[in-house]
């Protein structure tokens, strides 16, 4: 009892980061679903029929089937490991033909076709989900690399050269890019992946969610943002891993916030939706999200569309100023969409004096932006890049400002792809949350109601599972997707990302190449 | 009648049809990005150096990137010409720029002198080498100026040709010369082939000049610091595409007899265009700003309609204010909606026009702003010997063209005697004032100024009232002053405030002399005993805060020779290197680097601003930041001409630290506060106060755009007005007084909880102070529209005894009733509100005479519970909380 009181006492006073989550390294760590029964490809059925010999579990290089000792039946095969039809095809340990008594049946897993999108496929879900658990590609018969769309990323391929021209090793990759490149003094930064994670909002996602995030991208020397419902106690241990975002509602927006950090990103608008403010509907607002905005619980949460300050450039200009004026050190991004004129506003965001342009496409965005805009809006992501990347070149300012891509990007490859069509680097947003189980059922704004507890404030969701397990995930997904990039980069013979910026061939369009 | 001008206006048109021929249809997609801009202008009844656009020019360097800068001047001396009174009048001063030397013989033989009757031209004389002015890039173009008249038999000829006897032949050589202008561009300029040359004005009287660069710098180049012209128009681009070459997409842009520069972007460019191609106009500089002045020319000069209407074309007047104007207008302003909603820009977008009106012998300065109010705009008027108007972006910026024609001509004060916002297409404004420079045979200059808004309305100031020679012999004492002997008893007990009443008290009495004897006796008593600063200063401060009756004096020049007084004082404290001891210390650009932490008996660092940064590293606000985490607690800022920032940095819980800041301030005061208290003696300016936390934010004038935007909290008190958009996305717990009023979207999506449980709330009392310190209510509280619109939380309360405001305001918001707990609720604050102004409550709510319950002289403006703000219907939150 006395304890108890005294654990109550401490968590009130000091948040601070918890003892197990300092352990979590860069080194992958099993950390398997947090479901008793995860979803895979597959269905394995073993009828009543089941002898118990134990011959499948030790033909299953896979762990499907597992048979504990002294127990009397195999267990209930965990069929999200299973290869499925690939196996019968190609191994020869084929549980259900190697069955003596036929107790084994296999089929696809129905559950499967009702998850995803052609953009975020069934297939694409499982080897994230695959990536999280393992740190890296355990199932290479899932087709994490490209989804079902007619364009996008889905369009692109890597253009491999049949030999590179040296021949590297992993040691010899650097996988580091520079977020600083006005060379006007400020906060030197080097981030040890291409990537930062995006802004989700205290109140759009859970606690936990939020600290995962947060505390892998500090693992991973990068970022994490706070999208824009302010900076709650339980980020205090990562903010110097941590963007505070500046949204047109200004919610949480403090001059502490943004003292405290070294990044403070703008955001203007989202590619998923031009022209919309965030909204955070009134269920979603609960008693503690309305305290950290300071708004009032149960109501509707609505961002202008525009910052009621800025309707122009010049505008602009004094915004970044003033954010400049409490955090003279800090880096200040601009966060666009991808109108036509996009590249326009690069250069006036260049010239306004921020360090980082981050684009916006329209291929991301969570089920809380409406569809009419996320389907019809921005410039897809990757006609963008390129047309940004070469106005900055030919405006001969490329090298002095950090040109992020987000919106749609889902795995290693399109990450790469990104770069290649002159990103430097990368914002991801939704795959994290896919690491922690996401099915993009799309119901993020009926907040309470996250089937999976990830986007989600009410408090029994969001306790689904911790922040110890959410780090892991995506710090999985991370180690996941650097080992990716470094055997292309192997492939394509580069040391380096910036060697790979703006380097179209590179790259290969189905459509457009022989 | 009307049939024929009709009938004339198809032929112009026709006759244009030739003009353009073959020119490709209009790409949809083809505009250049317009950035932001900085625009400013004024005008004068005395012709005024070119130099004086200088300092608003560079205080405007923040608005504009240097790779786009123009000027425009209306009204010359002729003799600065070299050419005759009539010739400058009646003849048509024709400029071409020219990119490329070699095609001007060309040019002139085939457009110039073949059409025209050429009475003196030359090439303008510049600067030997641009390169000699360092901001400069590219090479400004050379213009080539021709003073003509069309000769008689090309224009005879002209008019057969196209059947134009009806039209009046002076109108008809003017529209040739528009034609004759058109050609040139479109065989010299059109924007798809090679770019060699371009007409850039071509009216009577006036004259555009524009380059790659800042606009200081056309000035410069064409050296015309000295040239003199009524009328001064200037503009700084910002365009976001970074290489510019040649400064065709600069502005201003000209008309026939009138040049316009503006702020902003329309969306509907294309749609502008296609408008004006129906009616004979090819735009061909791919900029918003041409489309723009080439629909004035098309309404004042084709369509001949009156400015209100083309005022009411470009910004049409809607929602309440248009159900607010007289039925007759209503008609007329519906007719002129539909007609011409096509060519009527759509967006943010500010307008400055210089105009010389040939034909009714006057000049004109307008600035027309758009029914939204995007962007900033301020106005103000200076009358005296010389009359002067003024508007521009940003207020310093007028504050800079004052103190640039007060340092060299005693009949100018520093300060306007008035300063206002117009309203977007309002009933009361129409968003536009215009000041009209006209001859006047009593005026000393020879010509009087009149403003007056859209529908004629004029502003005036007490014409008893005139300005202070301050260069004039200070005078005798008289029997009336305040002895020097009864100033050092008041500042010895430190009864500051004692001693201000009672000069308030004499001041309508007093004339200059007496005035400037009693702030030089404070001043020179503060410059003797370190003790008697602090109540010298405030003194003197509380004579700049107050209002009050002036009798003859100018409230500018009251205020001009108090702050000489008040910066003798602040110079006078010991430098802060200096071994002096005292309370007060100096720092200014100069000893900036001597900054150091307060010794024993410091209390206060007061900061120089001359010489510092509007932004950045080198701005004076950031010695505020320093000085704080040295230790300093209060701060006097003096000097300002709109630098930035003040009060921003200090970081979390500042409680106990008072900024003083005299003079032009600039934006984003007080933006991100936590417990500081800050007071802006004058007018604060645009993204004040914005996330203040907590803390106490006092201004004694008014407020610009979005002032407050998403504030969590703190305490605010305005003496004068908020322009639009106060308050946007407040939540916590603000409390703000505004005693004026403000001019839309007054806290719209605010969120600030429930004011009577610790919530936020924001009072509007609706007054107008008159030329004479009274303040009296304004015939609403609030004029706009989306009054709290879309709000969840808080309140409004308007001081309202006629109960004005109506439904049609509100936007979601609810009139709820004004109970005795928000009475309780507002109290305290109004009585803060009295003692900082001295607004008493008694005299609030003191209507016709008789004093009314509190609970019904104010009314209540409260949230809705909308379904579409709301999750789910059956939600059982807790609200409030």
């Amino acid at each position: 009892m006395s304890i108890a009181v005294k654990k109550k006492k401490k968590s009130k006073t000091a948040p601070a980061p918890k003892q197990a989550a300092q352990e979590i390294t860069r080194e992958p760590q099993h950390t398997p679903s947090r479901f008793r029964h995860a979803i895979g490809k597959y269905r394995v059925l073993r009828s009543d029929a089941c002898i118990g010999c134990g011959k499948c579990a030790e033909l299953c290089p896979h762990g499907v089937h597992v048979k504990y000792e002294g127990a009397q039946k195999t267990s209930r095969p965990k069929d999200y490991l299973c290869r499925g039809f690939h196996c019968k095809q190609n191994c020869d340990y084929y549980c259900i033909d190697k069955c003596p008594v036929g107790a084994l049946t296999l089929r696809i897993n129905p559950v499967v076709e009702t998850i995803g999108d052609p953009r975020w496929t069934p297939e694409m879900i499982l080897s994230t989900w695959d990536m999280a658990e393992h740190g890296r590609v355990t199932n290479d018969t899932l087709n994490g690399e490209l989804g079902d769309t007619d364009g996008g990323f889905d369009k692109l391929r890597l253009n491999f050269p049949k030999k590179p021209k040296k021949k590297l090793k992993p040691k010899d990759i650097d996988t580091s890019i520079v977020l600083n490149r006005r060379g006007e003094g400020g906060t030197q930064i080097k981030i040890d992946v291409p990537w930062y994670g995006g802004g989700m909002s205290y109140g759009s996602v859970s606690p936990a969610t939020m600290v995962g995030k947060a505390h892998a991208a500090q693992i991973w020397n990068t970022f994490s943002c706070t999208g824009e419902g302010g900076f709650p106690p339980h980020l205090d241990p990562y903010d110097y891993n941590m963007i505070t975002q500046v949204a047109t509602g200004l919610f949480g927006v403090r001059e502490e916030t943004i003292q405290r950090v070294r990044i403070v990103e703008f955001r203007y608008a989202q590619g998923a939706k031009p022209g919309l403010g965030g909204h955070l509907l009134g269920d979603k607002n609960t008693p503690a999200v309305a305290k950290m905005r300071e708004a009032v619980a149960g109501m509707s949460l609505f961002s202008p569309f525009p910052f009621h300050s800025v309707y122009s450039i010049e505008d602009h200009k004094k915004h970044v100023d003033w954010i400049l004026a409490m955090n003279p050190a800090a880096l200040v991004s601009a966060k666009v969409s991808t109108p036509t004129d996009v590249d326009m506003v690069a250069v006036g965001s260049y010239y306004a004096g921020a360090h980082i342009v981050h684009i916006d496409g329209s291929y991301g965005g969570t089920g809380a932006a409406p569809d009419i805009a996320k389907k019809n809006i921005a410039m897809p992501i990757e006609y963008a890049i390129p047309k940004v990347h070469e106005f900055l070149t030919n405006e001969g300012i490329r090298d002095k400002i950090t040109l992020i891509a987000s919106g749609g990007i889902r795995n290693a490859y399109d990450i790469v792809k990104a770069i290649c069509l002159g990103a430097d680097g990368v914002v991801v947003g939704t795959g994290e949350l896919v690491a922690l189980e996401c099915i993009r059922c799309g119901n993020c704004e009926s907040g309470r109601g996250c089937a999976r507890g990830i986007a989600s404030t009410d408090p029994e969701l969001s306790n689904m599972y911790d922040e110890n397990w959410s780090t892991r995930r995506i710090s999985n997904l991370y180690n996941g997707w650097r080992e990716q990039i470094i055997e292309i980069m192997i492939r394509y013979g580069v040391k380096t990302i910036p060697e790979m910026r703006g380097r179209y061939d590179l790259l290969r369009h189905v459509d457009y190449s022989d | 009648m009307e049939k024929d001008i009709l009938d004339i206006t198809r032929r112009i048109i026709d006759s244009r049809a030739a003009m353009h021929k073959g020119l490709p249809p209009l790409d949809p997609k083809k505009k250049e990005e317009e950035g932001g801009c900085g625009v400013t202008g004024f005008c004068c009844t005395l012709p005024v150096a070119g130099r004086h656009i200088f300092e608003p020019s560079v205080q405007m360097h923040n608005r504009g990137n240097g790779k786009g800068g123009g000027i425009a001047a209306v009204g010359f001396d002729p003799d600065q010409l070299g050419i005759s009174r009539d010739v400058l009048e009646n003849h048509y001063c024709f400029q071409v720029a020219v990119l490329d030397p070699k095609c001007i013989k060309n040019l002139e033989k085939k457009h110039i002198f073949r059409n025209f009757d050429v009475d003196t031209y030359g090439k303008l004389d510049t600067v030997k080498n641009w390169r000699d002015l360092e901001s400069l890039e590219v090479k400004p173009p050379d213009i080539y100026r021709y003073f003509v008249r069309v000769k008689d038999a090309v224009l005879d000829k002209w008019i057969k040709k196209n059947r134009l006897e009806k039209m009046p032949r002076g109108e008809a050589e003017d529209e040739f010369i528009h034609q004759a202008a058109g050609a040139i561009n479109n065989e010299y300029y059109a924007s798809l082939g090679e770019q060699q040359a371009f007409v850039i004005s071509k009216g009577r009287n006036m004259q555009v000049l524009k380059i790659v660069g800042y606009a200081e710098d056309v000035v410069r180049y064409y050296k015309m610091d000295d040239f003199r012209a009524h009328v001064w128009i200037a503009h700084q681009r910002y365009p976001t595409k970074g290489r510019v070459w040649h400064p065709g997409g600069a502005h201003p842009f000209a008309g026939l007899d009138d040049a316009l520069v503006h702020n902003g972007d329309f969306a509907n460019y294309y749609s502008v265009a296609e408008y004006l191609r129906q009616h004979g106009y090819v735009p061909m500089f791919l900029t918003d700003t041409e489309v723009a002045i080439l629909v004035f020319d098309l309404l004042s000069r084709i369509h001949h309609y009156p400015l209100e209407y083309i005022i009411e074309a470009l910004a049409p007047t809607t929602e309440m204010d248009f159900d607010l104007l007289p039925l007759r207008r209503q008609k007329l302003y519906r007719q002129i909606q539909v007609a011409h909603i096509h060519g009527s820009p759509d967006g943010p977008w500010f307008f400055i026009i210089a105009r010389n009106c040939f034909y009714e012998k006057k000049f004109q300065l307008l600035g027309i702003t758009d029914t939204a109010m995007l962007r900033p705009q301020v106005f103000a008027v200076q009358n005296g010997e010389i009359q002067t108007g003024l508007v521009c972006s940003e207020k310093q910026a007028i504050d800079a063209t004052l103190l640039s024609l007060a340092k060299e001509d005693k009949r100018f004060c520093p300060i306007a005697d008035k300063y206002w916002n117009a309203r977007g297409g309002s009933h009361r404004n129409g968003g536009t004032y215009i000041f009209t420079i006209e001859d006047d045979a009593s005026s000393p200059t020879g010509k009087k100024m009149v403003c007056a808004d859209k529908f004629g309305r004029p502003v005036e100031t007490p014409p008893e009232q005139s300005l202070c020679d301050i260069t004039a012999e200070i005078g005798a004492a008289t029997k009336n002053d305040i002895a020097k002997k009864v100033i050092e008893k008041h500042l010895k007990a430190g009864t500051a405030k004692k001693l201000a009443v009672a000069a308030v008290k004499k001041m309508k009495g007093w004339d200059y002399g007496a005035l400037r004897r009693f702030c030089n006796a404070v001043s020179e008593l503060a410059q003797q005993k370190d003790a008697f600063m602090h109540p010298a200063i405030e003194t003197l401060t509380h004579l700049v805060d107050m209002r009050y009756h002036t009798g003859a004096k100018k409230r500018a020049s009251v205020l001009q020779i108090l702050h000489i007084a008040l910066h003798e004082i602040f110079l006078s404290a010991p430098e802060i290197q200096s071994k002096k001891t005292g309370a007060y210390k100096l720092i200014g650009w100069k000893n900036r680097d001597r900054l150091r932490a307060p010794r024993k008996s410091e209390t206060t660092l007061i900061i120089n601003a001359k010489g510092f940064q509007p932004e950045l590293n080198d701005r004076d606000s950031k010695l505020i930041v320093d000085g704080f985490k040295l230790g300093w607690k209060n701060f006097i800022t003096f000097g300002l001409v709109g630098q930035r920032f003040h009060g921003v940095g200090l970081g979390p819980e500042t409680d106990g630290v008072r900024i003083d800041i005299y003079d032009s301030s600039g934006d984003y005061l007080a933006s991100g506060i936590d417990g500081l208290h800050i007071y802006v003696h004058g007018n604060g300016q645009d993204q004040i106060g914005q996330i203040t936390k907590r803390g106490k934010l006092v201004v004694y004038g008014d407020v610009g755009q979005t002032f407050m935007y998403g504030a969590k909290g703190g305490e605010a008190y305005i003496l004068g007005h908020a322009a639009g958009r106060p308050l946007i996305n407040g939540v916590g717990k603000p409390r703000v007084i505004i005693n004026g009023t403000c001019l839309d979207y007054l806290a719209e999506s605010f969120m600030a909880g429930d004011p009577l449980d610790g919530g936020g709330f924001v009072v509007i009392n609706g007054l107008e102070c008159d030329d004479y310190g009274n303040f009296a209510l304004r015939p609403r509280p609030y004029p706009g529209s989306n009054l709290f619109s879309m709000a969840s939380g808080g309140a409004i309360y308007l001081l309202d005894p006629y109960r004005k405001t109506v439904e049609e305001q509100l936007n979601g918001g609810q009139f709820m009733p004004m109970t005795d707990a928000d009475w309780q609720l507002i109290k305290p604050y109004l009585e803060e509100n009295e003692r900082l102004f001295g607004i008493k409550i008694d005299d609030l709510l003191t209507v016709d005479g008789k004093k009314m319950k509190p609970t019904d002289a104010y009314i209540k403006v409260g949230a809705v519970k909308l379904g579409v703000l709301s999750g789910t219907a059956d939600d059982d939150v807790n609200l409030g909380s």
